[in-house]
């Protein structure tokens, strides 16, 4: 703490200004779509009212499948992302020298740097009926015919959020990992449990924050995903994120805001959950070194 | 460090790297397959992806100035000021809205204030998307900061914008450093959030996403990819070798 800066009142205001800024630079977009989403579609773009119509669009029909299909598709991705994030955190925290660690966790976040929807377009590029994997796979004899359901499939659509968001899920689970007291799990061995059951009732447990992190790290980025379902999932691969950008295309802003504002809203509820059964500042103790 | 722990993150990371080869096989090869060098000549000659780089240089210049500010600010008053929680909670909450659905907040909003859409929206709907983790680098090199070096500046007779300038950010300048470096990348990166703002102006990124729902991908656009693959790259290793040659 500095309490000179409490009691300048013009640095009081240098830090309140930008601040304020980005408090309504984040939240008035979002009080704009809530708003908007209760307005009615006109011909040329919306008035001001208060409708459930857009709501009614949105849970009636074929967008409620296609909710549904999202939730689902985005849990199960992100269980996918799970397991493999979880001992890639895991050898990065307890079985690596730190030095290989550091260039571990930095070589996992490189392909993020590359543009996203370019690193989607090379799996497509991979997987399609001539791509590398059914040459490799004919020629290695494993296969007569190329196999047409690697892409334009769940298949694809999996590999492709498994590629563009798991290594983002590593880093809470291994922040959370690498913070347990070792003596914890020396601790452990010493009053006779072997390594699994250390791992279940020790270890486990109390990474779970970051897991927890991860998941909805994941979940939110899966859920929202519009590039991979367009790609890879190939023509009327509806997920929520594509159908959303599809009615904006039509220029049906209040469906569009509607839709969102549900898918918001999911995401806030999951980290509110979050922040009420993790303290937050534990979580944040490394980042901010307190 | 067992073998099977090797083998499993070698995996790991070759699934990751190898599709980023993909690119590079339709980048240099003609219609029939052979080498050839005529998708970067092509990709070269179109105008509308040269109007494209510059406007994705444009922005990224802009966004790599504004969000380290504004993540400056952001991260100072985390320090000073007795809402820590809330500010944590506003500045983070763009990491935990959906890309699209933050894109639909903001194009909505744009229209209903009469904003049009120009470079200046889509800087907005970048920045948003990079102050999070420029915040979060900020504050990370805040943490090794100690602030009593600011209460010694005091009792010098600085007042509190001298202590911050001479004292406190020669320390924490890497940190600003890195936060722009990471707001450019992320900058050059974001395409959903920007192709709902962007009007009728691309970025190499929105213009590559537009092309192909509408016309499919070209041997340019391939050339392109893999380009900005090579290019990234690069500058990412370039950047680690340089990191680790200071830090010897």
């Amino acid at each position: 703490m500095t309490p000179t800066a409490r009691r300048d009142p013009l640095a009081l205001l240098a830090l309140c200004i930008p601040l304020l800024g980005c408090a309504l630079l984040v939240l008035v977009p979002l009080a704009v779509m809530v708003t908007v989403s209760f307005w009615e579609r006109r011909l040329i773009g919306f008035e001001p009212a208060l409708s459930l119509e857009a709501y009614r669009d949105f849970f009636s029909g074929v967008r409620l499948q296609v909710l549904f299909r999202s939730l689902g598709v985005a849990g199960l991705a992100t269980a996918l992302m799970l397991a493999l994030a979880y001992p890639v955190a895991f050898v990065c925290a307890y079985r690596l020298p730190p030095r290989l660690t550091r260039l571990v966790l930095f070589l996992l976040a490189v392909p993020f740097l590359v543009n996203y929807i370019i690193r989607t377009f090379s799996w497509a590029g991979l997987l399609a009926r001539n791509g590398a994997v059914n040459r490799l796979l004919q020629a290695g004899g494993l296969v007569e015919q190329p196999l047409d359901w690697l892409l334009f499939s769940d298949f694809a659509v999996y590999m492709g959020m498994l590629a563009a968001y798991m290594p983002f899920m590593v880093y809470p689970i291994w922040l959370s990992l690498s913070t347990i007291d070792r003596r914890l799990v020396e601790a452990s061995w010493t009053l006779g449990e072997g390594p699994l059951a250390t791992f279940l009732r020790v270890v486990l447990p109390l990474s779970l924050p970051g897991v927890a992190a991860a998941l909805i790290f994941g979940f939110v980025s899966a859920f929202g995903e519009v590039a991979v379902p367009v790609i890879l999932g190939g023509v009327g691969y509806q997920l929520l994120g594509n159908t959303i950008t599809s009615s904006l295309d039509v220029l049906n802003y209040p469906l569009a805001a509607a839709m969102s504002t549900v898918a918001v809203l999911g995401m806030v509820g999951l980290l509110v959950l979050w922040l009420r059964l993790f303290d937050l500042r534990l979580f944040l103790g490394r980042v901010m070194g307190r | 460090m067992g073998l099977a722990v090797r083998g499993f993150l070698g995996l790991v990371l070759m699934f990751l790297y190898l599709p980023l080869l993909a690119p590079f096989s339709a980048a240099l090869s003609d219609v029939d397959g052979h080498w050839s060098l005529a998708p970067l000549a092509a990709m070269a000659a179109d105008p509308s992806l040269r109007s494209a780089i510059g406007n994705s240089l444009i922005i990224a210049v802009a966004v790599g100035l504004i969000t380290p500010l504004l993540a400056l600010a952001c991260a100072q008053a985390v320090r000073t000021l007795a809402i820590q929680r809330s500010i944590l909670v506003v500045v983070l909450l763009p990491l935990f809205v959906p890309g699209v659905s933050l894109g639909v907040a903001l194009a909505v909003s744009f229209q209903v204030f009469g904003v049009i859409p120009s470079l200046a929206t889509m800087v907005t709907a970048q920045v948003l998307w990079a102050l999070p983790f420029a915040f979060l680098i900020v504050l990370t090199s805040m943490a090794s900061f100690d602030t009593v070096l600011l209460e010694a500046a005091h009792t010098c007779g600085a007042n509190r914008w001298q202590a911050f300038i001479e004292v406190e950010l020669p320390l924490i300048r890497q940190g600003l450093g890195g936060a722009a470096l990471f707001s450019v990348i992320l900058s050059c990166n974001e395409t959903i959030r920007t192709a709902l703002v962007q009007g009728g102006n691309n970025t190499v990124a929105t213009l590559i996403w537009s092309r192909y729902q509408q016309v499919g991908l070209g041997p340019e656009l391939h050339a392109l990819m893999a380009l900005i693959i090579f290019l990234t790259l690069g500058l990412i290793t370039a950047l680690a070798v340089l990191e680790t040659r200071r830090g010897r």
